[in-house]
């Protein structure tokens, strides 16, 4: 039986963020959280293996308490299980940090075959995690899939790899990073709702996972972030006036100060 | 923890691109790093793995460099995570850099992030501008990156282990054309275990070349949303931008139209762009199109709605029908050559 993970986060929906003056902080009350956007094409694609291979399927996050709601909205999906990765002491995590808490879970999961991640988070937009976790936890990973097979035991992939489009076989388990539009996240549907809410999900905190003492994502993160603002997008908003012939000119004037230049490409 | 002292010089990963050139960001992030080594009195370091890796040092000698570590082997044509990942982080250990910087690229990122995490150090993804700065502790490297899909930028250190390292896009920085005294060439012998690969290749790979003109490397760039209303309108678009040799990209809108492809979003969930010029043709400017345009040096705005808040982020701001301008621009080229 294949036993898929779906490593997913929850972020702020990316409209009107806005930074305390005084702390310099994000002001994170009140604002709208959502499922990683990449992370909905990681979900399908473990959705659709297990509906085409059986197994189970499992969505795995790691955050602060209120981050349960996407779990269950995972669940409603039609996701199996649940591990809700939480301690105060994994907060302000980077990514280093973050893979070694992974590498743990992962290590007393034991049994996993397929662990499946978006191709980057909207909040902090790195892209490290699938990365780190691949040497973490000594597998490999294949990005930039087209087409997945499982095999017994192995799985044929479609790639795209450098400038070539490669028909690769790789030995379970692997870790499997979904690039954006890779197909069509699904909806929760009513009755999955429903059974979301009956489900249990696993809690795992620093003393279930027995973590060792250099997980400490607040006092031993290598980096450190010290300074948030939020970026003026400030323009001359110059409005100009007059004729739509004016506008157009105007137009012409700002193309050729640019020094973009007609080209001749013969007849209309 | 380490003795930071022990960590010298500015090292940059030279990416060779589809092992035919230096890749155009490698020699951007030389540019700054060269000015990083300056303020540091240190040494920049240029990295070079690639077959036949002597027919790249002379350009990359004209870009600001003192020394270069270069290996050159069949086995190092393409990237290959394992190999690429020992080789690299091998070096580290024996020169020991203090800063080590990355293209922001396919390679240049998975490269990273596997040596950052065996170095157990820090790394910043597709950074903004680098600085050095004694604010937070002794000349150490200041990043700035954006997040939140870019409506926030945060300021990040990595105070206590080495080395310090980044990610840059292309069009970060400027490539510049420098040539030290004495540069050194320091040939490494590869090697490195054969050890079975977990990823067979299959038959032989297909030729798969990404398209040249991207929307993230146009210089103008022509934009289009939802108020150019019909699809014949939209594809005045493509006949304007094939007569300045511009690039056509839009909003979400479009695509759900079905006027537009989607690899030419422009925003949160499509490419982000780097342009000289960038003409909004009709668009609202939702967030989710305006953090990709934000990098662009001009921006005109059309749309009708005086309110449109594409307005606020454009330094051109043309209150009327984008039909219409887009129809007289068209006119212009069309008729008078």
């Amino acid at each position: 039986m294949v036993n898929i993970f779906v490593l997913i986060k929850q972020v702020p929906s990316t409209h009107n963020l806005e930074i305390d003056k005084k702390t310099g902080a994000l002001i994170r009350e009140g604002i709208e959280t959502i499922i990683n956007p990449d992370d909905l094409y990681a979900l399908e694609l473990g959705l659709g293996l297990k509906e085409k291979y059986g197994g189970n399927i499992t969505a795995v996050t790691m955050g602060p308490p209120q981050a349960e709601i996407s779990l269950r909205e995972c669940l409603a999906m039609g996701i199996d299980d649940a591990i809700h990765v939480c301690d105060q002491i994994f907060a302000y995590s980077d990514t280093f940090q973050t893979t070694l808490v992974l590498k743990e879970v992962f290590d007393k999961i034991k049994d996993y075959d397929i662990i499946i991640t978006g191709s980057q988070t909207s909040d902090s937009s790195t892209g490290q995690v699938p990365y780190q976790l691949s040497e973490a936890l000594d597998i490999p990973l294949i990005t930039d899939i087209f087409s997945i097979e499982l095999k017994n035991g192995f799985v044929e992939c479609q790639r795209n790899f450098g400038h070539e489009s490669q028909n690769i076989q790789v030995e379970l388990p692997i870790l499997l990073r979904v690039r954006k539009h890779f197909n069509e996240p699904r909806h929760l549907s009513l009755l999955g709702i429903k059974k979301a809410f009956e489900k249990k999900i696993i809690k795992m905190d620093f003393n279930a996972l027995n973590c060792p003492n250099f997980i400490d994502g607040c006092n031993k993160s290598p980096t450190k972030v010290v300074k948030t603002a939020k970026i003026s997008l400030q323009r001359k908003n110059e409005v100009i006036e007059g004729t739509t012939s004016d506008k157009i000119q105007k137009i012409l004037d700002i193309i050729q100060e640019h020094g973009i230049e007609k080209i001749w490409v013969g007849e209309k | 923890m380490k003795n930071l002292n022990e960590f010298k010089n500015v090292w940059v990963f030279t990416e060779i691109k589809d092992h035919v050139k230096v890749h155009d960001c490698a020699l951007e992030i030389l540019g700054k790093g060269r000015e990083l080594a300056d303020k540091l009195n240190q040494k920049l370091v240029a990295l070079v793995l690639a077959l036949d890796a002597e027919q790249y040092l002379p350009l990359i000698e004209e870009h600001g460099v003192d020394e270069i570590i270069y290996m050159s082997h069949l086995d190092l044509k393409h990237y290959h995570e394992r190999i690429f990942t020992n080789l690299v982080h091998d070096l580290v250990k024996e020169y020991k850099p203090s800063i080590f910087l990355f293209p922001s690229t396919e390679v240049g990122n998975a490269l990273a992030a596997r040596i950052a995490y065996r170095c157990k150090t820090g790394l910043v993804s597709d950074v903004l501008n680098l600085e050095l700065s004694d604010e937070y502790g002794d000349n150490l490297l200041l990043t700035d990156k954006p997040a939140y899909g870019g409506n926030i930028h945060v300021k990040i250190i990595c105070p206590n282990t080495r080395p310090q390292m980044c990610t840059i896009t292309m069009g970060t920085f400027k490539q510049k054309t420098v040539k030290r005294k004495n540069i050194q060439r320091i040939k490494k012998e590869f090697n490195c275990d054969k050890s079975p690969n977990k990823i067979k290749i299959i038959g032989t790979p297909t030729r798969k070349d990404k398209p040249t003109s991207t929307l993230s490397d146009s210089k103008f760039v022509l934009g289009g949303g939802h108020g150019l209303v019909t699809k014949d309108n939209f594809n005045k678009l493509y006949e304007l931008a094939r007569l300045t040799n511009g690039q056509v990209g839009g909003t979400r809108r479009p695509i759900l139209d079905g006027w537009m492809p989607e690899h030419l979003q422009i925003g949160i969930s499509g490419e982000s762009i780097f342009s000289d010029l960038y003409i909004a043709f009709g668009i609202s400017g939702a967030i989710q199109h305006v953090v990709g345009i934000t990098d662009s040096k001009t921006i005109i705005a059309i749309n009708k709605d005086p309110n449109a808040p594409i307005f606020r982020v454009a330094d051109y701001c043309i209150i009327g029908d984008a039909n219409e301008i887009l129809e007289g621009l068209l006119d212009y080229f069309i008729v008078d050559r």
